[in-house]
């Protein structure tokens, strides 16, 4: 009888205790100022931490701009001949053809006369170095021959032959625009990736088509240990500089632009599978008025910015189509969607196998 | 009797003098108030139309069923009339009207252009202004609507009577798809007999 009144003690004892237990942690918590604590738990619970963001985040590269550009050198050549009896000798004297110096290293960004193309890199006819090259590449069916003068000489047994050859030599040219992907970069850190950055590629001295081979560069190991790699080919970039009369006024207005297309693939470095592809465009603008008649020139680094920066967005966007992208995870609240789908795709439990 | 008359005479001189000097005579009327000093156009026409062309346009399917104010503009109104009527008044009536509504937004037309591309040009081109401050180029809306009319007059006289009928069109345009959106006219009858 004892034995179960004290059991029963016990028991009551214990549940008191536990009821005590239970009450106090409220009382502590109100003490501590309910309205500011909770706000503090709220947030924390909402709030991306860094360092897990960087631990979960896939790493990406992002390519400087690729381009390629055909460019066409005017060339002339006058070679000499003189054959005598038993010997043969020729020489070979280049001339360069008037270049306006300037139009030769103008570019479309820098609004220049030759601005619907890229800088084209004249060579310099008269340096023997680049001539003898030339000539030695050059098949003598591209060139139109202009003059062919044989000349004799007075003596039968020796004479002179001059051929002057003039055309253009066709020349593709291969890089990377550096300017337009920064912005890119920043809007793929803003939506919670790692951006690696990539090693340069240079072009070698007869590059081809080979250079947009991202495969081969990741294979070398150009991305580091990137996941993704984004990679962009300019398609066009193009300076306009027009003005039209405001009607009802008796102004007008100077409308500069410059806008650029750039043809994007993200490729996943493991399986080299291209996960999104897509053409994004920027455009910078200017509005003057009046602006032809005060001879107004327009700041082509404040154009190319605006390009650049709208190139990013562009990106952005269609990145955003794709499902790579959601949002940005600072300013956006619906923090659980926010990183990607393409991350959640790549979980083992979801992770897709795709075929080749 | 040669003194009566000649005191008589001096008298009404003094007072017809007195009527003379005196000027015309002004008064204020009620601006509102029906004007039928002769048959040609007049305040009480402007009056009806702008009343009726504003209340059958705030009706309208792209005005009431819009959820936010349409942007609109004004454009001619053109005066097929023999008369001399300045058909901006008409157009600025309505206009003061359908703003006062607040269903409507109206953006500058193109006879307003100058004084608009004026002050853009002195803030933004004259480096005299803070940026931030700045009223930027590129950036004014463009009108959804625009608002065109006109107003025709047929005229009839013989020796007794003038009879002037006036007719007012005016149309809504969507100015992307072309399409009337909305049309509606005034007429107006005025007979002046001798």
């Amino acid at each position: 009888m004892r034995l179960i009144q004290n059991g029963l003690l016990l028991s009551a004892g214990v549940l008191v205790a536990l009821l005590v237990g239970c009450s106090s942690a409220p009382t502590t918590k109100s003490q501590l100022g309910d309205g500011s604590q909770n706000g503090v738990s709220t947030s924390k619970a909402k709030l991306i931490n860094a360092e897990i963001l960087n631990e979960e985040s896939k790493s990406i590269a992002v390519t400087d701009i690729y381009y390629k550009k055909e460019g066409k050198n005017s060339s002339f050549v006058e070679e000499t001949r003189n054959k005598s009896e038993s010997t043969s000798a020729s020489a070979i004297t280049p001339q360069v053809i008037a270049v306006d110096a300037d139009k030769a290293n103008s570019s479309a960004l820098t609004g220049g006369p030759n601005s619907s193309a890229f800088p084209v890199k004249f060579t310099n006819l008269a340096d023997p170095a680049s001539t003898s090259s030339i000539a030695a590449q050059t098949p003598d069916a591209n060139l139109p021959k202009v003059a062919d003068s044989p000349v004799s000489n007075a003596s039968s047994s020796a004479s002179s032959q001059t051929v002057k050859k003039s055309g253009y030599e066709s020349k593709m040219e291969y890089g990377e625009v550096r300017y337009l992907a920064s912005p890119i970069r920043g809007v793929l850190i803003n939506s919670g990736y790692k951006v690696v950055q990539a090693k340069p590629s240079v072009p070698t001295q007869n590059q081809g088509d080979e250079y947009f081979d991202i495969v081969q560069r990741i294979k070398a190991g150009d991305f580091g240990d990137a996941n993704y790699v984004l990679y962009g080919v300019l398609e066009e970039i193009s300076f306009t500089d027009n003005a039209d009369d405001i009607p009802g006024t008796k102004s007008s207005s100077q409308q500069v632009a410059l806008d650029v297309v750039v043809d994007f693939n993200l490729v996943d470095t493991q399986t080299t599978q291209i996960v999104a592809s897509f053409i994004a465009s920027g455009g910078g603008h200017d509005v003057r008025i009046d602006g032809r008649d005060n001879n107004y020139k327009p700041s082509m680094a404040k154009l190319m910015k605006e390009a650049s920066l709208s190139l990013a967005e562009d990106v952005a966007k269609r990145l955003q189509d794709q499902n790579f992208v959601v949002a940005n995870p600072a300013n956006d609240k619906r923090t659980e969607g926010r990183n990607y789908k393409r991350r959640l795709d790549d979980d083992a439990s979801s992770l897709k196998v795709y075929g080749k | 009797m040669n003194a009566r008359k000649v005191t008589l005479l001096a008298v009404l001189f003094s007072s017809s003098f007195l009527l003379a000097c005196s000027g015309p005579q002004v008064r204020y009327g009620d601006a509102k108030g029906v004007e039928t000093v002769n048959a040609n156009y007049g305040s009480t026409d402007l009056q009806m139309i702008a009343e009726s062309m504003t209340r059958s346009l705030l009706q309208s399917k792209p005005i009431s069923a819009s959820k936010d104010a349409p942007r609109v503009t004004l454009a001619e109104v053109k005066n097929k009339t023999s008369e001399y009527i300045d058909t901006t008044v008409i157009t600025d009536k309505i206009r003061t009207q359908l703003l006062k509504s607040g269903q409507v937004r109206f953006a500058v037309s193109i006879s307003e252009m100058q004084n608009q591309v004026d002050e853009l040009k002195r803030q933004n081109q004259t480096g005299l202004y803070k940026s931030s401050t700045i009223s930027k180029t590129g950036n004014m809306q463009g009108a959804q609507y625009r608002i065109e009319g006109s107003i025709a007059s047929i005229v009839k006289t013989n020796k007794d009577v003038k009879d002037v009928y006036y007719v007012f069109n005016l149309n809504l345009i969507d100015n992307e798809s072309g399409l009337i959106e909305w049309a509606d006219e005034k007429e107006i009858r005025k007979t002046a007999t001798r």
